[in-house]
């Protein structure tokens, strides 16, 4: 039986029926229809499915929908100020750090996830930020030159 | 280097703001009004026939819209090459465990798997036989006994499971092997492998109301998927319509058709849309991985030159052939002129998941054989290993296995490069008593894809261009193509338009694969803009009442070459053309075949290696490839860069387990099958050498699929560095490097003796 939840999504308040087994992913995709999350796995594994849940980067296939209610989730949707891409996301355009793009909303939600508790991090810290995200393409160099690059642009403009 | 305007600039890939916002669309990701979601059933034995499915009580299950089971598709076997070896979907007999026999379309995806639990099948087991050295031998459980009967089966030798023989010879190889002063022989082995593609494979299918059928599909091969899938349908090919979705990674596994016969003819039956997205133990079970391979080099070596191969290659294709046996021929040379050679290569079936494509199927396994033996040879030898590779490698003129020559090539300027970048020869010490390190090199040779390329580029009024091709975007090919057209007809980059396509718009196109699409659609799209640029000179000629050779075409114009400020941009001269005696100016371009350009780069693997655990991490890692020019670098250096760490994956962790007995995969998930994350891979290193190729769009080279195949050698190479042991046995698991630490046997036992019996037996 499909039960009531809200959660707050990309700074808006959602309301909508899910499964009490629905998870958050399943939630985004197929009830909000939020699909630049992606499904790579289901288990945990692959990380494409990673959104902020309270600020915090998580797997959202292992986050139960109903556990999320009354939490704020972002997306990769969310990030963009209108046109303007979120610095992490411009990055990874700027540097190639996408190829089929099917891993890339997952490592760009843990990239944005680890500058937020770590806005300086080393090459070293980069790669285990995105220790749990699998990407079969771009074999990573691109992406962590990205996230570095996006490290710089962030404190550059706090500079500013 | 000629001064280019668009291409060696590392443009933005076109399709980069949809991806990093999540704005682009997979096949999963699709939403049909009144859409129906599909699951499979399949098959839990190895072998068996198929007594009776009953599908009563899935049928009745509310909230279920259709099932079909193989009797339901037309009596049609279908091949994804010259064979046609294989159903659809189990009519009669099933060859291995996960082979579909019956699916469900129903309301959600929780009600279609409710539903395959009601469906009954009853089976009569059969023997199996998994083991490819099994299945070859004499008096061998027999795969499918049908075999003779298949339309395109050819080769009545080697034994009831062996489904392709290839072969290739030239020269006396007996008079070289008799007259050589050495003769080496050695055996490898290479594992299952899957391609790890990130996006499971899915699909959705829809019937329009005049009849026609809608796919969308997750596919590098749209024009395959319309034609196989019209086949086992029974349709005509223009019913059916493919729309080719972003594309989550291939690698080779999505050439070809899939699952989409599945949700197509559930929609045919049910009348709605259907949906099948796989699940990732599925990407694992249902999905032809690359399989095991034998090879078996033997070589003569005469005043420090090889003068002769003789080669056994073993492919085991699963339960139907697809990809890989080609390569036992055609690459069992590696990068050398070999005069003389006797080149074998068997398919042989058995009871497990038929192979797929994977990013040059056996090539990558051919490479790490040739490339250990002649680190074998050199060392036996007593030769430094890459000197002995540059005195054998082949040069411009050398006829290659199929005869054609060698056009001019950069093999020798990559060998150079990793040589002085890395001060080749040298010895690395380390200070740990535990541990050790070596380095190795491997050479890999490919060739850029053929096949049939289309293209076409129409000038927009406002003086942007579109362009329309059959290909599928792989890894920023469109943004390439874009590219080749800007620099062909002389405008930016934000004035091309890459169409969306469908297999209704676009002619047709070859399958997005085997390193074709930048060297031959490429091609084709600067033929395109040659033919457009003519067409826009034509125009502005015969308003300014001049002759073309006076006008030039570029930076967005057509202008008088003595007198630049008289001309027309080429949004005037589209907006001309609409009343001109021409009309809208579009140009085009095909082609069916390219000539053979090979592609060649040097690889560098420094690794460390644990004596007490076999533990092999790689410290640096060097390619250098020859890419004739680079149309985007950025784009060049992603690819060389992911095929390095998926060879690296392959050289040291990933292994598709299958149970002995049952052939079941063991480890059909991303926690057991153990793909390269970021925190184990080291920064990898590009060099790109440019010697333009005589063919390829301004002298482009293919890119993609060699970074592939040399970590596993360059890493055995340099594990025997390190510490003196050779493993032939992929992958160089922590296990085999330390049984063989221990004086352990790690040779790999294959009876070539009996091939070569059965091969002279042959009539
Ligand atoms: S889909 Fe959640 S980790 Fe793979
Ligand atoms: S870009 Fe394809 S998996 Fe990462």
């Amino acid at each position: 039986m499909k039960k009531p939840l809200q959660i707050t999504v990309n700074g808006e308040i959602r309301q909508f029926f899910a499964e009490p087994y629905c998870s958050l992913l399943d939630a985004l995709r197929d009830e909000l229809l939020l699909t630049g999350t992606k499904k790579g796995c289901d288990e945990g594994d692959c990380g494409a499915c990673t959104v902020l849940l309270n600020g915090q980067a998580v797997t959202s296939c292992l986050v139960l929908a109903h556990s999320a209610h009354d939490s704020q989730v972002t997306t990769v949707e969310g990030l963009a100020d209108h046109q303007k891409l979120h610095p992490v996301q411009q990055a990874f355009v700027d540097h190639g750090g996408l190829q089929c793009g099917f891993c890339t909303p997952g490592l760009i939600m843990s990239a944005v996830g680890l500058l937020q508790e770590n806005p300086n991090p080393t090459e070293e810290e980069v790669r285990f930020a995105i220790g749990g995200n699998l990407c079969r393409c771009t074999g990573y160099n691109k992406v962590v030159e990205a996230i570095l690059a996006a490290a710089q642009a962030m404190q550059n403009k706090l500079k500013a | 280097m000629p001064e280019y305007t668009v291409l060696e600039h590392s443009h933005p890939r076109v399709d980069a703001w949809e991806k990093v916002t999540g704005q682009a669309t997979y096949a999963a990701d699709l939403h049909l009004p009144g859409m129906l979601a599909c699951k499979l059933l399949t098959s839990p034995r190895s072998h068996a026939r198929i007594v009776s499915i009953d599908t009563s009580r899935a049928e009745k299950l509310p909230g279920v819209r259709a099932v079909i089971t193989g009797k339901d598709f037309p009596n049609t076997h279908f091949g994804s090459g010259g064979l046609k070896d294989r159903y659809i979907m189990a009519r009669d007999e099933v060859y291995y465990i996960g082979e579909p026999v019956a699916a469900v379309a129903a309301d959600d995806e929780m009600t279609a798997q409710e539903a395959l639990e009601l469906i009954r099948v009853e089976y009569q087991d059969l023997p199996a036989v998994v083991s490819p050295l099994d299945a070859l031998k004499s008096g061998a459980t027999v795969v499918h006994s049908d075999l003779p009967k298949f339309e395109g089966y050819g080769f009545a030798a080697g034994g009831p499971n062996v489904c392709t023989l290839l072969d290739a010879d030239r020269g006396d190889v007996e008079q070289a092997f008799h007259e050589a002063d050495h003769i080496f022989e050695d055996t490898f082995r290479s594992q299952g492998i899957n391609q790890g593609f990130l996006e499971p494979m899915a699909c959705a299918a829809r019937v329009e109301p005049n009849g026609r059928l809608t796919v969308w599909a997750s596919t590098q091969g749209p024009y395959q998927v319309r034609a196989q899938l019209a086949g086992v349908l029974g349709m005509t090919i223009s019913n059916v319509k493919v729309i080719p979705m972003e594309l989550g990674g291939g690698f080779g596994a999505k050439l070809r058709l899939a699952f989409e016969a599945f949700p197509a003819l559930l929609a045919i039956k049910s009348g709605h849309p259907v949906k099948l997205v796989n699940t990732r133990e599925e990407a694992f079970t249902m999905n032809g991985p690359r399989l095991p391979t034998h090879i078996h080099l033997k070589t003569a070596v005469k005043d420090g030159r090889i003068t002769a191969r003789e080669a056994h290659s073993v492919f085991d294709v699963g339960a139907y052939l697809g990809a890989g046996p080609n390569s036992g021929v055609g690459h069992a040379l590696g990068a050398y002129h070999i005069p003389n050679f006797k080149l074998r290569s068997y398919g042989v079936y058995t009871n497990k998941l038929y192979v797929g494509s994977y990013r040059a199927s056996g090539v990558a396994d051919m490479t790490f054989a040739v490339e250990s033996h002649m680190d074998i040879i050199a060392h036996k030898l007593g030769v430094d290993p890459l000197d002995f590779r540059t005195i054998n490698a082949v040069k411009e003129g050398d006829q290659a296995v199929g005869g054609a020559r060698t056009p001019r090539n950069g093999l020798q300027e990559t060998i150079q490069a990793v040589k002085e970048r890395l001060g080749l020869p040298k010895k690395l010490t380390s200070d740990n008593p535990n541990e050790a390190r070596g380095v190795g090199v491997a050479l890999c040779e490919w060739r850029s894809g053929s096949g049939p390329s289309t293209a076409s580029i129409s000038v927009n009024e406002d003086g942007t261009v579109s362009l329309l091709t059959g290909s599928v975007d792989i890894s920023g090919s469109d943004t390439s193509l874009a590219q080749i057209a800007a620099e062909a007809l002389g405008v930016k980059m934000e004035q091309v338009i890459v169409a969306e396509r469908d297999t209704d718009l676009a002619p047709f196109t070859g399958p997005s694969g085997g390193s074709r699409i930048i060297y031959s659609q490429g091609k084709a799209v600067q033929m395109a803009a040659e033919d457009t640029r003519k067409k826009l000179i034509a125009l502005a000629a015969e308003r300014l009442k001049l002759s073309p050779e006076a006008l030039s075409c570029a930076g967005g114009r057509v202008y008088v070459q003595d007198n630049p400020p008289q001309g027309f941009t080429l949004g005037q001269l589209a907006r001309q053309s609409l009343t001109s005696k021409g009309g809208p100016i579009i140009g085009t371009a095909a082609l069916s075949s390219m000539p053979y350009t090979p592609v060649f780069c040097t690889h560098a693997a420094e690794v460390v290696v644990d004596k007490g655990t076999g533990q092999v991490r790689v410290t640096r890692y060097l390619q250098a490839q020859d890419v004739g020019v680079a149309i985007n670098p950025m784009s060049v250096e992603g690819q060389l860069e992911g095929g390095v760490v998926q060879g690296i994956g392959r050289a040291l962790t990933e292994e598709i387990q299958w149970d002995p007995n049952t052939g079941k995969v063991r480890n059909p998930s991303l926690a057991t099958y153990l793909m390269p994350l970021a925190v184990d891979m080291p920064q990898v290193e590009n060099i790109l050498i440019r010697v333009p190729s005589p063919d390829g769009p301004f002298g482009a080279r293919a890119v993609a699929e060699p970074p592939g195949f040399g970590p596993p050698a360059a890493i055995a190479n340099a594990i025997y560095d390190a510490v003196g042991v050779r493993i032939k046995d992929l992958p160089l698991s922590p296990e085999r490097v330390l049984a063989a630490l221990q004086g352990k046997d790690t040779e790999i036992k294959m009876d070539v003796e009996a091939l070569r019996r059965a091969e002279a037996g042959r009539g």
